[in-house]
């Protein structure tokens, strides 16, 4: 299917470029014949900032967008690649934005457009901007534990006698590197950076909870699907996904305290001829207008502060944001974790073969 | 199976006579040139669709930071990664043991059957042929889950007092692997098994030997080309499957495909994904080169 689209789009930019004139603005070439196509991960997410952010800014413009979804960072590399990109905007964790960097896949960052000086400079990044955030959180099926007795950290979800049954953890090393040394009592502000003592100390703490993992869960909406059939119960998960279950009244709950907080992040795949206007649709993806209509819709949290501090607040305990919230939360460090993942990958493969 | 059955056809309509052989001779040079004709799209195909890609793939696989060969040399010098092909290969094997063992029975009952009972038999293996993999497994998933209907079911029978986990393990991804592959193997050991000439059966059974001889001494060795086509289909798909383990596997269920797919989707090192690709695509052909030697496979195809 990709290469057929390839080969039918590569001979319409070819087209293209032979009738226009060599020197024609850059904008005049960048009129291809597809709309401007955002690409999300799906589900929740993908709803909300197409609500919050996408609607608005096209439909002010007058203007058609299409929208794909999930993101594939292989998907990014082939179109970069190939030199016919297909996706204007994509929403991507944010350690991608480090991999992207690495292997030149996404356009810097133009901050003379994207221009919202409230924003803080932690949600600024040289390859992207983080729009909204979440967390990975302790979450775990109500039936199981009813109120008074429910998991309240990282250390309570390896506590397996206080907390019995089966537990779920996400496949990959991120976020476990961070849970498992929040279990082991390290404070949350000396998580960062990565050593190899600490890694260590992850390792050994992962194979003290394996036996009690009854699945590694690989896509988002796993976790609360395995939580409300009963499968296991706690898990961890991400915080929108959570409550996008309990409006469905899955016996699902989580807990923000001890949350490792992360940002959705937006990136420009590298040559995208709608460059120019996916560098003002992050600008307006940040503007007071555009974050405060998060704060109703309670799955992500905003990341520009003055919007945040107008959730009510019932909103704002649903955020992890909120300073009740934050002040337990292991920020999640994309750089550092790029570094994790590229140097103990082969080991974390080795853990997980082990039976 | 245009060639083979052209030249079957020549065999018959021109035994002997002189002339017609002379005919024979011009008319196949132009059935010749007709065959050419009708397998031309096909080659177009397979090398714009197969060849070129592959060779793409094969240059990718050579064009590691690391120097030409280095992917190549990553993955062979890697202990994760060899247990992983082997871990592979391993389940190839037993799928492949197990789905020939329960589809010999299923296929000799299906050349026995006739009429009604034939045509709902066969609908009863090809039905689920026709179905979507990921539909399947999502099935297995339902049916498996610790509150699902077999652990209800076993509860209820008093055979456990607690739900059993079997989802997530070795036991949940030969279930749905072997589901999925069984009509692959049926189908050409039921071919084989219509093909045995009953009166063979009938001179065993006079000569007076008894049902176990007869099936171990002429309908087995009879039949054996059916059961290699069956095997070696089953062990060559399962090499490459990736939803099944994926879903209903453990952690350590890894597979070569799932190690491709973190290559490709996750890490983004494709000379790597490109290489381990074709140190599979080297494994399945040193196995169809030493199947070769003992069965022919073109035989085994026309079987079907």
């Amino acid at each position: 299917m990709m290469n057929r689209r390839t080969l039918i789009k590569s001979g319409t930019a070819l087209g293209a470029a032979a009738i226009l004139p060599a020197g024609f603005g850059a904008t005049a070439i960048a009129q291809p014949s597809r709309p401007f196509t955002f690409c999300s991960w799906g589900g929740a997410l993908q709803e909300m900032e197409k609500t919050a952010f996408i609607e608005p800014f096209f439909a002010e413009r007058g203007m058609r967008f299409a929208e794909d979804s999930p993101t594939n960072y292989a998907k990014i590399k082939a179109q970069v690649e190939a030199g016919n990109v297909e996706w204007d905007l994509v929403c991507v964790g944010g350690q991608w934005m480090y991999q992207a960097k690495d292997q030149n896949l996404a356009e810097p960052m133009d901050y003379s457009v994207i221009r919202n000086d409230d924003l803080a400079d932690d949600w600024k990044a040289e390859f992207g901007v983080f729009t909204s955030t979440g967390a990975t959180v302790v979450a775990y099926n109500t039936d199981a534990f009813p109120e008074g007795r429910e998991p309240k950290s990282w250390a309570d979800f390896w506590n397996v006698e206080e907390f019995p049954g089966p537990r779920s953890l996400y496949s990959r090393m991120h976020y476990n590197y961070e849970a498992a040394l929040r279990a082991a009592g390290v404070p949350a502000d000396e998580i960062y950076p990565v050593t190899e003592e600490k890694v260590r100390l992850m390792f050994q703490k992962m194979e003290e909870i394996k036996p009690h993992v009854a699945v590694w869960w690989s896509s988002g909406a796993q976790a609360p699907q395995l939580l409300s059939t009963g499968e296991v119960a706690i898990a961890m998960a991400w915080n929108g996904r959570i409550l996008d279950a309990q409006r469905e009244d899955a016996p699902v709950a989580m807990t923000l305290k001890d949350g490792i907080a992360w940002g959705n992040a937006f990136i420009i795949p590298k040559g995208s001829p709608y460059k120019d206007l996916a560098m003002e649709l992050i600008n307006y993806a940040i503007s007071e207008e555009a974050q405060d209509r998060l704060i109703p819709m309670g799955i992500y949290a905003p990341v520009l502060e003055k919007s945040a501090g107008k959730a009510t607040p019932d909103q704002a305990g649903q955020m992890i944001t909120h300073p009740d919230n934050i002040k337990d939360a292991v920020i999640f460090n994309d750089e550092q974790s790029a570094i994790y993942l590229d140097r103990y990958e082969a080991e974390w493969q080795e853990f997980q073969l082990k039976r | 199976m245009t060639t083979a059955e052209t030249s079957r056809e020549q065999k018959i309509a021109y035994p002997i006579h002189r002339a017609g052989r002379v005919f024979a001779t011009k008319l196949a040079s132009r059935e010749a040139i007709v065959t050419c004709l009708l397998l031309l799209p096909a080659v177009l195909f397979l090398t714009g669709g197969f060849v070129f890609p592959l060779i793409k793939l094969f240059t990718l696989s050579l064009e590691s930071e690391g120097g030409t060969l280095s992917a190549y040399r990553e993955i062979i010098g890697s202990e994760v990664f060899r247990a992983v092909f082997v871990q592979t290969l391993i389940l190839a094997v037993t799928v492949t043991v197990i789905s020939v063992l329960l589809a010999y029975p299923a296929a000799y009952l299906l050349s026995r059957l006739k009429d009604g009972w034939l045509t709902l038999a066969i609908y009863c293996v090809l039905v689920p042929f026709w179905i979507s993999v990921l539909v399947r497994t999502f099935s297995w998933m339902l049916l498996l889950e610790r509150n699902g209907p077999v652990n209800s079911t076993l509860m209820w029978l008093g055979v456990t007092d607690q739900p059993l986990k079997l989802l997530f393990n070795d036991l949940a991804v030969h279930l749905g692997m072997i589901h999925v592959l069984l009509p692959y193997a049926v189908l050409p050991i039921y071919a084989s098994l219509l093909k045995l000439d009953p009166r063979l059966l009938q001179a065993s059974n006079g000569l007076g030997a008894s049902g176990l001889q007869t099936f171990l001494r002429v309908t087995l060795p009879l039949t054996a080309a059916g059961v290699a086509a069956g095997a070696t289909f089953v062990f060559l798909l399962s090499l490459g499957f990736y939803i099944t383990p994926m879903l209903l596997g453990g952690f350590h269920n890894l597979t070569v495909a799932m190690l491709i797919d973190n290559f490709v989707n996750e890490r983004l090192v494709w000379p790597l994904a490109a290489a381990a690709s074709f140190i599979l695509l080297f494994i399945i052909l040193v196995i169809l080169a030493v199947a070769a030697r003992f069965l022919s496979i073109g035989q085994m195809l026309v079987t079907r």
